[in-house]
């Protein structure tokens, strides 16, 4: 099935490499379109195909050499100053970098990459041959072939008589070497300039999933099929992997001294000393193992930086298609945040640096017309705030109109008159996260029809995360998404019904207040209470576990997930705690999102409580005489 | 005869093909291999000392295999040791450079652990004369 049997850890170790490589050289190539006289750049595009090319040989991907091959040549040609970047050349060499992507991707499904299109070759020989933007088609004749690259070996008379240096040095007669590199490189293909528009060269480089595409139910986010295969390994600086070593090295040294002392023990021996000594050799392990897991989790640790090279080309790309001078700036790209959320984000950043290029950032006679600069910035920034990482994506555009906003909801029937005139701002706002909503009264090729914004939500929730906007008319919007550190480690409030412990993410928990009966009240068939102004439904965990409720609440945990706010009925706390969470393999039971162990070794779940939530449907809610469970036995509280 | 204790030091920015050029040696049983990332970390581990081979890329960062390679042969302590340029240069330039400033072979990629093995069997038959 695979063309690379035998090959595959290569493969895989080529892609991750060239992959990223070929980030660089994209975000480069936007370097180049502003300063084309940089040699330091045309040096480092020049090198990266180079690379490339190498790498792909071994991998026999000779469509991939050939388009490597032509590409480095033309910049062979424009860092020795032979030939000048323009225009037209740019936009070739950006059809012949997004030309290796798909072939990549096609490597990442085990294939052979086809042929580049034909008309990209006959371009790039062109461009070679310094043909390009001449202002005529021309057709590749005879003479403009022979300017193809790959100089052949000609003796020359007068010259040095390098074909005997070659032959010494390499024992090889010069054409095998040479056939070698000028095989692949096909001279018939059609000569004409391509009118390849930019939206296509922009749809190879944003890429296009079936989650893109109007009217899609499944889940969102999907990986296309083969991108599994990348997600297996991970690159690991080796003076940390040096540090986990030691650190398991050490409580190696420990576990031997506690084994030490426990026969000591064993045997009688109880001074103060042997228990002394036992409690510093405890202590130790502790701090050594809380060390480990810090260093483990390191290990998953990735500079987003390799994610944000991705974007300022997809930008520019954008931008250019929609007549917009925008640039992407890049800030904290060294913060450093888990491997898989990585992979995760790439998506949602992607969909948040289209919507601002494309509904937040105006049309440059617009931004004249308002005093603005005719160039507009999108700031994508990573930052670590205590044990959270922060995300923003921010433009400097027309900003969000609130009042446009929820008219549009109300039109769309999203939300009712009633619902949009209590709403504020900061919840006015929020209303793009709804499925089903689009602002742009035109649907653009660039930004789709309003799929997007709840999918963006919904996997930046899937990481623990949340999202929200800030944003001022006329000068811009902000989405800043709030990640935690790592996903393994969650810190979880111990919530107790009668003696039974269950743990809830302390991420949704806002605060913590007593149920005081006489607060409570009843709003259309449902208990509810007033927390500072905010009427908040009562919600108990009884009711959501299907338990039978025994006794009156006597607290509320206030929690706040992305569509509301409630109040958890509960019957008292034991703690938080950060909770290693382990999965139930093979078995999920509904509304649980994993279980872990506590200190004293209690096996405690965790509740998935949006899971839960949305089984409970209208039950969720209880009366207020339910809740208090007026008209039975007062409850032994 | 080339002794499989063989030190050697596989100088490539692409990580991905040092690993090629080690799983190769490894291949022809050379299993004592360092690897460098560019021209000035393998400077520093040469002048270390305890290295026989040098395989060299010709285009990285910081300094290439060329100048590498010259700053060998420029050092009393390393110019005895045999380098090999692995490169996709197939230029005349290229090669009549490598040949000048004291390459010992010079292998164009993409190429086979028996092209490697031809070509060290040479270099190590040179050095033994």
């Amino acid at each position: 099935m695979s063309d690379f049997a035998g090959m595959e850890d290569l493969l895989q170790d080529f892609l991750i490499e060239a992959g990223d490589l070929l980030s660089g050289v994209d975000n480069k190539l936007v370097d180049l379109e502003r300063t084309p006289d940089d040699l330091g750049l045309l040096n480092e595009i020049f090198r990266g195909f180079h690379t490339i090319k190498g790498g792909a040989g071994f991998l026999n991907a000779t469509e991939l050499v050939t388009l490597c091959h032509l590409t480095e040549n033309l910049f062979d040609k424009l860092r020795t100053g032979e030939l000048k970047v323009g225009p037209d050349m740019l936009d070739v060499i950006l059809a012949a970098t997004a030309s290796v992507r798909t072939m990549f991707s096609e490597l990442e499904r085990g294939l052979q990459p086809a042929s580049a299109d034909p008309r990209l070759l006959a371009q790039l020989k062109q461009a070679l041959a310094g043909l390009l933007g001449s202002g005529e088609l021309r057709v590749v004749s005879a003479p403009a072939a022979s300017a193809a690259p790959a100089p052949r070996p000609v003796a020359v008379g007068d010259g040095p008589d390098w074909n005997a240096y070659y032959h010494a040095v390499t024992g090889m007669t010069p054409p095998d070497v040479l056939a070698v590199m000028d095989a692949p490189v096909s001279e018939q293909d059609a000569p004409h300039l391509s009118d390849s528009t930019a939206n296509e060269i922009i749809t190879a480089a944003v890429g296009r999933r079936v989650s893109d595409k109007p009217g899609y139910q499944g889940a969102g986010g999907g990986r296309r099929d083969g991108e599994r295969q990348r997600d297996n390994s991970i690159r690991v600086d080796t003076a940390r992997l040096d540090q986990v070593l030691n650190l398991s090295g050490e409580i190696g040294l420990t576990k031997n001294r506690l084994n030490a002392l426990r026969s000591d023990i064993l045997n009688g021996k109880n001074d103060t000393d042997t228990l002394h000594a036992l409690d510093l050799a405890v202590s130790q392990l502790d701090l050594l193992v809380s060390d480990l897991q810090n260093a483990v989790m390191k290990t998953r640790m990735q500079p987003i930086g390799r994610l944000f090279q991705k974007y300022p080309r997809i930008a520019r790309d954008l931008a250019r298609s929609l007549g917009k001078d925008v640039e992407l700036l890049l800030l904290g790209e060294e913060t450093e945040i888990d491997k898989t959320m990585i992979e995760d984000l790439a998506d949602p950043i992607i969909h948040l640096i289209r919507n601002a290029v494309d509904h937040g950032i105006e049309l440059p006679n617009e931004r004249l017309a308002m005093g603005k600069s005719e160039k507009s910035s999108v700031r994508l920034e990573a930052r670590q705030e205590g044990d959270h990482i922060v995300i923003i994506v921010a433009d400097d555009g027309r900003g969000m109109n609130p009042e446009k906003l929820r008219a549009k909801a109300v039109e769309k029937g999203l939300i009712s008159d009633e619902e949009a005139n209590t709403m504020d701002e900061r919840q006015s706002y929020n209303l793009v996260f709804l499925p089903g909503f689009s602002t742009a009264s035109q649907v653009s090729d660039v930004s789709g029809r309003g799929v997007g914004m709840d999918v963006v939500r919904t996997n930046i929730q899937k990481l623990n995360g949340s999202i929200d906007i800030r944003s001022a008319q006329g000068s811009g919007t902000e989405f800043i998404i709030s990640l935690p550190l790592t996903l393994a480690i969650l810190p979880v409030l111990l919530v107790c019904l009668e003696e039974q412990p269950f743990a809830v993410p302390l991420s949704m928990v806002r605060e913590i207040l007593p149920i005081d009966p006489k607060e409570v009240q009843e709003l259309g068939g449902r208990a509810t209470m007033v927390v500072r102004g905010e009427v908040l439904p009562i919600v108990t965990l009884a009711a959501l576990l299907g338990w039978p409720q025994q006794r009156v609440p006597e607290y509320g945990v206030l929690m706040q997930s992305a569509e509301q706010s409630f109040i958890l009925a509960i019957d008292s706390f034991a703690g938080r705690e950060d909770a290693v969470i382990k999965s139930l393999d093979d078995f999920r039971p509904k509304g649980v999102a994993g279980v872990t162990t506590l200190s004293n070794g209690q096996i405690v779940l965790i509740l998935d409580m949006k899971e839960l939530l949305g089984s409970m449907g209208d039950q969720k809610v209880a009366t207020r005489a339910q809740l208090l469970l007026e008209g039975r036995l007062p409850a032994a509280a | 005869m080339s002794d499989p204790k063989t030190r050697f030091l596989v100088v490539d920015d692409f990580s991905t093909m040092r690993r090629i050029v080690r799983n190769l040696l490894k291949e022809l049983g050379y299993t004592n291999v360092d690897e460098a990332e560019d021209g000035v970390v393998a400077m520093q581990k040469l002048t270390a000392g305890g290295f026989d081979f040098v395989v060299t890329d010709w285009n990285m960062p910081n300094m290439t295999g060329i100048e590498l390679l010259r700053a060998i042969r420029a050092n009393g302590a390393l110019a005895h040791l045999p380098v090999l340029m692995i490169t996709a240069e197939a230029k005349k330039e290229n090669i009549i450079e490598a040949a000048q400033a004291g390459a010992s072979g010079y292998i164009v990629k993409p190429f086979t652990a028996i092209t490697m093995a031809e070509k060290l069997t040479k270099i190590f038959e040179k050095l033994g004369k």
